[in-house]
């Protein structure tokens, strides 16, 4: 890792197929963000989440939501994934649209189809779902939906829920 | 709606049958197709308007923005849940006689996408008179699908619509 | 802006939601009121079903609200569902402008969580498919901007080039939109000979069809007044704003991911990058321009060079063997039947990987929780990113400016929704 992060920011840290990337903590996200952007990774890659409901228990996450975000050196052409860990029962996380641009839209996505809401976001309203929408799709527990294909004997095929939920 | 309550009016013998018959042809012969391109299948349309496939040689020369001024509406791509009252109001503002082709399989079934956000064919908001299938259909469909309109139409002629 | 003054913007906007145009009251600078006008969803010049919702003082304009989730599809939840191999065919339908950028993204993805690489042979097809996907993406962009512009003859120019580009893609696919031609291994089939006259027949036009569309439009004061000036963005704020493609490359910022990134082989081959300094409308037109040129080239450079051997990587993991082997061996049986009832698994694990599409930068990432379907896709689209500077470029313009705008931005409106 060629940057420096904050004392005791990164709890964990390693490589999956090829990309480097560290867990941070909530809290001390817009810490981690900030310093990376001092130190030359201006670029916004991307930022999405990731629903571990019911994940295989080999690979069991943290908490439920996981967020990712993905920032890029264009000068050294080096990029680094931070990911942050969200509990389902306290589903908040710190925005970080003042210190990256994009990030409005895409925490508003996260809020419109996982249900995060972000601290200090300017407007979060949903911006892909119709605004009167109840539900967040993108949750595994929320069912593809469409309609039931008859006689097809996997018709469970068609949800990524778990089967009790 | 003038002519046709006039010619209601005379009953059927043959001044109405031919005059219904030159005025579906007249009909048939220019139909204008209102901008509804939604996603993908909005390419392959924008190629039916070009120089290789040119669907102004039917008379749809004039793809008017304005529905108002068109009477085919070609549902060209996935209608989305947000986007569903927004073509309900189109088809509304779109006055007597109209028609719709469904273009593609997300417009007519749902095609690739059975889920959540895409509504399962968009004869569950309006009417559609010719489904058009592929996806997407190849400019040549969407010609056929056309002709296959004009020959409803001119069947049509003046008669009213149920 | 302060909470409160939030809170009513968002308001006043649920209230102007319902509205399709309405006087706001409030006083504009030249004596007028500030008038709030609806843009779209249906809109022959949005590119797809934007709605934008603009204040406007006379005609300049005061803001822009862009307002998607008109083609939201719920591809990214319809990949959860689906096992790998199938979920390619999904991945077409996003940006249906490049088709085959997306493939190559979620190919990528898919092959770097397995961890293997597509053979020499499939990976020049595969920059020649791209490169032909990123002029027919150019194409669509120059007709209908210009169409837009006013300059209605050159839309049917570009789309004679484009219907050739497309039956290329179906001689080699069968498909001429959305081929999902590429795949995680390598390609669908290997190219015919058919192909290859069809595409040196094209390589050999293309370069004076593209000085004819300069011809039409470099020097054309209308096109020239209409563009030069107009959608300014520096290079700090494209960065700032997470522009990428066209965008950033029209404000002087030389990265484009094949060259600073390479990806599938692109290191091999000589080719400019298309940047301008200008920061406006012509530029990232002049960029588009020279794009088209300079992937004529690599087209040219990638089929002289491409090597013979197979166009599917050899790892029965990941691929069905050969019909041929069932007839003697178990494990290929076995395997044959593990594909396609199961299908594959990568280990778990998560992965970016972005391509340069004609837009910008369209990346896939993927998270694999072990099972054979992904636990997470997500798409970053270079449209839903680009869009947000939109507002920054038609500040201050006037209506017509905003049109040329969103012209320039290129944004394809399944990119932005998904």
């Amino acid at each position: 890792m060629s940057f420096r992060t904050p004392k005791g920011a990164v709890l964990d840290q390693g490589i999956s197929a090829g990309d480097e990337w560290i867990t941070v903590g909530r809290e001390r996200i817009r810490e981690v963000a900030a310093a990376l952007k001092e130190q030359g990774f201006q670029s916004y890659v991307m930022m999405t989440c990731v629903d571990h409901l019911a994940a295989p228990v080999a690979h069991a996450a943290a908490e439920r939501f996981e967020l990712v975000y993905q920032l890029r050196n264009l000068e050294k052409h080096e990029e680094v994934r931070i990911r942050v860990f969200v509990p389902e029962a306290d589903p908040v996380a710190p925005s970080l649209h003042d210190l990256f641009k994009p990030a409005n839209w895409d925490e508003r996505e996260t809020w419109d189809l996982f249900g995060i809401s972000f601290e200090g976001h300017p407007e979060l309203t949903r911006i892909l779902m119709p605004e009167d929408w109840v539900g967040h799709p993108l949750r595994r527990d929320h069912p593809v939906g469409g309609e039931p294909v008859d006689f097809s004997d996997d018709h469970e095929r068609w949800q990524t829920a778990p089967r009790d939920a | 709606m003038g002519v046709e309550a006039l010619l209601e009016s005379l009953g059927e013998n043959v001044l109405t049958t031919t005059v219904s018959r030159l005025i579906g042809w007249g009909r048939g012969n220019s139909v204008w197709p209102a901008q509804f391109g939604l996603a993908c299948c909005a390419i392959e349309m924008m190629h039916a308007a070009g120089p290789t496939w040119d669907i102004g040689r039917f008379g749809s020369e004039a793809m008017r923005a304005s529905p108002r001024q068109a009477d085919l509406m070609i549902v060209a791509g996935r209608v989305s849940q947000k986007m569903a009252p927004v073509l309900r109001q189109i088809y509304d503002q779109m006055p007597e006689p109209k028609w719709v082709i469904s273009m593609g399989a997300c417009a007519s079934t749902g095609g690739v996408f059975n889920n959540y956000a895409i509504v399962q064919g968009v004869d569950k908001l309006v009417p559609v008179d010719v489904y058009v299938p592929g996806c997407p259909p190849r400019p040549d469909d969407l010609v056929n699908g056309i002709m296959i309109l004009q020959e409803k139409i001119k069947a049509r002629g003046i008669a009213p619509r149920l | 802006m302060t909470e409160t003054r939030a809170k009513e913007q968002i308001e006043r906007d649920a209230e102007r939601n319902r509205m399709s145009i309405q006087w706001t009251g409030e006083q504009g600078d030249f004596g007028g009121e500030i008038l709030t006008v609806n843009f779209g969803p249906q809109h022959p010049s949005t590119h797809g079903v934007l709605r934008l919702i603009v204040d406007l003082d006379g005609e300049q304009i005061k803001r822009v609200k862009p307002v998607i989730g008109y083609l939201h599809t719920g591809i990214e939840k319809q990949m959860e569902a689906l096992r790998y191999q199938q979920a390619v065919v999904v991945t077409d339908r996003y940006d249906y402008l490049s088709p085959l950028a997306n493939n190559l993204a979620y190919a990528l993805a898919v092959e770097r969580l397995m961890g293997v690489e597509a053979p020499a042979r499939a990976q020049a097809l595969r920059v020649i498919m791209c490169e032909l996907t990123r002029i027919s993406s150019h194409l669509v962009w120059i007709g209908t901007s210009s169409l837009e512009l006013g300059a209605m003859s050159m839309f049917m120019y570009a789309l004679r080039e484009r219907d050739q580009i497309l039956d290329m893609n179906e001689e080699i696919s069968g498909f001429r939109m959305h081929t999902s031609y590429i795949r995680p291994g390598g390609v669908m089939a290997d190219a015919t000979p058919r192909f290859w006259e069809m595409l040196q027949a094209f390589l050999a036009i293309m370069p004076s069809r593209v000085d004819e569309y300069e011809d039409l439009l470099t020097g054309n004061p209308i096109w020239r007044a209409r563009t030069m000036g107009i959608g300014r963005l520096s290079a700090e704020e494209a960065i700032a704003a997470g522009a990428t493609g066209p965008m950033l490359r029209g404000s002087g910022v030389a990265w484009d991911l094949r060259k600073d990134r390479p990806y599938s082989g692109y290191e091999k081959y000589d080719f400019e990058v298309a940047v301008e300094d200008a920061c406006d409308c012509f530029a990232r037109y002049l960029v588009r321009v020279k794009e088209m040129r300079e992937s004529v080239k690599i087209i040219q450079q990638a089929m002289e060079s491409i090597p013979e051997g197979p166009v599917n990587v050899d790892e029965r993991k990941l691929l069905p063997p050969p019909r041929e082997e069932l007839e003697t061996s178990m494990e290929a049986v076995i395997h044959h039947f593990k594909l396609f009832t199961e299908g594959y698994s990568p280990p778990p694990g998560d992965v970016y990987v972005a391509v340069e599409s004609g837009r910008g930068e369209n990346g896939c990432y993927l998270v694999s929780d072990g099972t054979h379907k992904p636990r997470r896709a997500h798409f970053r689209s270079a449209s839903f990113v680009n869009l947000q500077a939109v507002e920054l470029m038609a500040l201050g313009g006037m209506v017509a400016d905003l049109i040329a705008i969103i012209g320039t931005a290129d944004t394809v409106l399944g990119d932005v929704d998904r």
